[in-house]
């Protein structure tokens, strides 16, 4: 059975040692999200901060608790959607994908009976600042709240429209938020809200429960429902409740809920950051403003953040873990839907939004690129700049066998494509442009646009030298592990049935 | 130097040896393939009925994960190091142990392999899934010329009790004529098999070991064939029946995507082993196999060497030929000493090295045991238009990669993941490290807390 709540999810990770609490006061200036940095480098517990140095408050911080395990990183969210132990990313995948075919509308409560109106303050009553954000990284533009689920207004959709941008914190009731156009609820506001000078109702639900968090990080498509995906995902409805000052809808059982507006025409301040790039991007821009008009939390509430830039390399941390346990399986499902014969799409693990490998059939002469083309005018455009193709039979979540691929089947002469020169747009985030080819226009996208390519590291029909039949694998597998071997290690002792390389 | 059999216990002793016993329903090659592939310790299989076998001993944790093991941590043990050398070590190592311009003194010590056994089927090489005979794998082939012992690797087939079927580098088998005496030498110390595959990746297999660094370093001794180590723990003494034999190999070691190869068929004179022998082997044709890994230090070795004494400074931080790219890139980190360098360097590589048609230039700072980064600055760093160049289509193909094998020319591309040198410094990002991320005291902080409640 999936859980309901992020706390609960934070249960379920104590039960199997995967949460350390650190009972003494630790700083959200630096402090917190250096341990957190910490334990993601050493792939270690998720810590719990219990006490804040300096301010009397009930929030814990929690960093980066959708962090997987660096060898298995869906392995908790398979926990949290109640599924066995010990799944092979297949596997998971393939669960996944099964549960989002089948989206389960939203159950709507009563505020009574929604956990999240636990506290309301309203008016002069709402103190942002009063809970721990944390100031990330040394050269960050502020302290930020990056783990949360921003709920906008949708004309297509009874529940609105989910999705994820940072927010920096200015006051007591002001923030800036990212929002990039390009993406839709950015595209909303600066194509429609701001030149109707009408102010857009947002909510920022932080600590809401995985699957709402998994939901808000996929390309739900539009005129589909973020909700019913959740509810699809969680095999049970999601329950929501009204906001207090607004009609949105949000999930009840989230830890904390900034209700407010974007304010039309107006800007403040947003980064520099230090991003999911692993590298501090600049400059600052100029960014809509969020007016926090109502805060309601459950007691005591458990505010989430990601240590962004340690989900690059080896290392994972929550976004880079969301990308390969929820973006990964529904662009899987999105490919599919659209007529494309995909077996798995997934980000490349060691930049989880710039690169995704996709294993394909090619049925006729120009697949891919037709593949490539949907894909980088619709969900991928501004922040994927590279897809990799590979066989079927590779599996795209062994980073050794698409290496393997790109280095052996990838002809320089024949297989890199590239969609003209620098006509693509490009979020401002990435390090390759110049600041001035960055910019720093009104809507966030850069100043320069960029290139998009894609490499079909595929065989061509070449038969590739076989290892050995998966049934001897497996005994060879299984030898190994009775030897003393790590068992987590060995991909054909999973119950999925296939021929990856 | 360290022999063969001490080096198998020492990696046992390191925890860095699981060993099995048999019989083994599983072929062994499959068995030592999949312990790679899942990055796991060395194998050593225990048989009542033949000779011990041990593979891995060569390889070591795949790069595309995190360990706390150097990845080349196993060889460099095996060749004397710390296990906790650096790559730059171990690839300087590995070039003293080629040619040295002098006459170092060799060591001449008795045979270990005394015991005798007439049939070379009793020494029960496995066979694999798909194979119609035992196989030999990491065998030093030793020849004997006016010039001194010339070393290659060689692998191959047991065809019957006397009679083996093997491959070598065709600049062997050119040094002596048909009828002469050749030796195989099964679990040398590391230090002569990777000399054997430095000789060869290097096309220097004329030379002979008496002018390389090995002679100063392994003990000798002298058999029908030529000199081989003294502590070598299997000795196949044999003449070359047939120099052109109708044969072709099921397998082929790494090592002959760098060099012609060709078959040779031998008739077995004499078999010696030690009183319990232990050879190792190498899953060859699987990922991360133990003659993939020996290929790629030993090309990575010498092309280091020449790309830091062809400017007259050494620019370049360090160089890898990936197993786990199965040798079909190139990665280099290097400084990037002007506007264009990383062309040059990049092409210098392409003229050095006929395996790879891909090099990754990444920055000095780039650690090459954080392959992680590697993997990531490739995309993050490198703009997709600008810096991804590619040359005209008239460069001949790799020999490493699968296309392009009917003969045509193609282009080659190199990936400039380096900042660009005009660059201005405050253009460049910095990373996000807990380096540069905190201040000194936070940081002192953040670890005691982690260390106090990482310990509970």
């Amino acid at each position: 059975m999936s859980v309901d709540s992020f706390r609960d999810y934070l249960d379920s990770l104590e039960e199997t040692g995967w949460t350390r609490t650190v009972e003494q006061p630790v700083s959200w200036d630096l402090e917190a999200s250096a341990v957190t940095m910490l334990a993601n480098l050493r792939d270690g517990p998720i810590p719990v901060f219990e006490s804040i140095a300096g301010l009397e408050t009930e929030t814990t911080l929690v960093g980066d608790p959708y962090r997987g395990p660096r060898a298995r990183p869906w392995e908790h969210f398979a926990r949290a959607l109640g599924f066995s132990d010990g799944l092979s990313g297949r596997t998971y995948y393939d669960r996944v994908i099964d549960r989002l075919h089948t989206p389960t509308e939203p159950r709507v409560v009563d505020q009574r009976d929604a956990p999240c109106k636990t506290t309301i303050r309203t008016g002069d009553d709402v103190d942002l600042l009063s809970f721990p954000w944390p100031y990330i990284h040394e050269g960050d533009g502020g302290r930020y709240s990056n783990l949360h689920t921003i709920v906008a207004p949708d004309p297509d959709t009874e529940w609105g429209r989910w999705s994820s941008h940072r927010m920096m914190l200015h006051d007591d009731s002001q923030a800036s938020l990212l929002l990039l156009a390009g993406e839709q609820v950015p595209n909303r506001y600066y194509y429609d809200y701001e030149p109707r000078d009408e102010p857009m109702p947002i909510a920022v639900v932080v600590g809401a429960e995985p699957t709402v968090e998994c939901t808000a990080d996929m390309w739900i498509p539009t005129g589909r429902s973020e909700a019913a995906f959740a509810g699809g995902l969680k095999d049970a409805p999601v329950d929501l409740v009204e906001c207090e000052t607004s009609d949105l809808y949000v999930p009840a059982t989230a830890e904390l809920v900034l209700e407010g507006h974007v304010r039309p025409g107006d800007r403040l301040d947003e980064g520099p950051f230090g991003d999911y790039f692993g590298y501090m991007n600049g400059p600052r821009r100029s960014m809509p403003v969020f007016e926090v008009d109502a805060i309601t939390h459950r007691q005591e509430p458990r505010l989430p953040f990601c240590v962004e830039g340690t989900g690059v390399g080896y290392g994972q941390n929550s976004s880079s873990t969301l990308r390969v346990a929820a973006a990964g399986p529904d662009a899987t499902v999105g490919l599919r839907a659209a007529g494309f014969d995909v077996e798995l799409a997934v980000p490349w693990r060691f930049t989880s939004r710039t690169v995704w490998v996709i294993s394909t059939e090619r049925p006729y002469p120009g697949y891919l690129h037709e593949l490539a083309n949907f894909i980088f005018t619709t969900w991928g455009m501004l922040h994927i700049d590279f897809f990799v193709f590979v066989d079927p039979d590779v599996d795209p979540l062994d980073p050794r066998a698409v290496l393997s691929a790109i280095a052996l089947d990838a002809d320089p002469d024949a297989d890199f494509h590239q969609f003209g020169v620098e006509r693509m747009p490009k979020v401002p985030l990435n390090i390759y442009q110049t600041p001035d080819e960055k910019g720093s226009a009104d809507v966030g996208t850069s100043k320069a646009k960029t290139a998009k390519a894609y490499i079909d590291a595929t065989t061509d029909g070449d038969p590739v030298e076989s290892t050995a039949a998966a049934e001897t694998r497996k005994r060879a597998q299984e030898r190994l592990v009775e030897a003393g071997l790590d068992p987590a290690q060995f991909d054909r002792l999973d119950e999925r049935e296939g021929e990856s390389r | 130097m360290i022999p063969f059999a001490q080096y198998v216990h020492g990696l046992a002793g390191d925890d860095d040896l699981v060993s099995l016993d048999g019989p083994f329903d599983v072929p062994v090659d499959v068995l030592a393939g999949e312990a790679l592939r899942a990055s796991g310790p060395a194998l050593r299989f225990d048989r009542p009925d033949g000779i011990d076998l041990a593979s891995g001993v060569f390889s070591g944790a795949d790069l595309m994960q995190r360990r706390d093991a150097r990845p080349w941590s196993r060889l460099s043990l095996g060749l004397g190091l710390d296990p906790e050398a650096t790559l730059v070590a171990l690839l300087e190592t590995i070039s003293d142990l080629g040619p040295v311009g002098g006459h170092p003194e060799p060591t001449y010590t008795g045979q270990s392999a005394s015991g005798t056994d007439a049939d070379v089927q009793d020494l029960g090489f496995p066979q694999g899934e798909h194979d119609t005979w035992p196989v030999m794998t990491l065998g030093i082939a030793s020849v004997s010329t006016a010039d001194g012992t010339h070393w290659a690797p060689i692998h191959g087939s047991v065809v019957s009790g006397d009679k083996l079927r093997v491959r070598v580098p065709d600049a062997l088998p050119s040094l002596v004529s048909e009828g002469a005496t050749i030796t195989i030498a099964l679990g040398v110390p590391p230090a002569a098999i990777t000399t054997a595959y430095l000789l060869t990746v290097t096309e220097r297999v004329d030379t002979p070991i008496q002018s390389c660094g090995v002679a100063g370093t392994v003990p000798l001794v002298p058999t029908n064939g030529g000199l081989v180590p003294s502590t070598t723990e299997v000795v196949v003494e044999a003449t070359i029946a047939d120099r052109q034999p109708d044969f072709r190999s099921d397998r082929r070691e790494a090592w002959e995507y760098v060099v012609e190869s060709g078959a040779l068929s031998l008739s077995v004179e004499r078999v010696l082993a030690t009183d319990e022998p232990v050879v190792p082997v190498s899953p060859v044709g699987r990922p991360l196999a133990d003659d993939l890994q020996l290929t790629g230090l030993t090309t990575a070795a010498a092309l280091y060497h020449r790309v830091n004494n062809y400017w007259g400074i050494s620019p370049v931080e360090w160089l890898l030929v990936p197993a786990e790219a199965e040798l079909g890139i190139c990665v280099v980190a290097s400084d990037i000493l002007y506007a264009g360098f990383e062309w040059q360097l990049a092409n210098i590589l392409f003229s050095f090295s006929s395996l790879f048609d891909t090099v990754v230039v990444v920055d000095e700072d780039v650690p090459p045991h954080d392959f992680g980064r590697v993997l990531a600055d490739i995309w993050l760093k490198a703009h997709p238009a600008r810096d991804w160049t590619f040359s005209d289509p008239d460069a001949p193909a790799a020999t490493r990669p699968r296309y392009r094998r009917d003969g045509e020319t193609g282009s080659r591309l190199y990936v400039n993941a380096a900042w660009d040198p005009r660059w201005e410094d405050t253009y460049i990002a910095p990373r996000v490290t807990f380096e540069n991320s905190f201040p000194s005291v936070v940081r002192d902080t953040a670890q005691a807390l982690w260390a106090e409640y990482d310990a509970n």
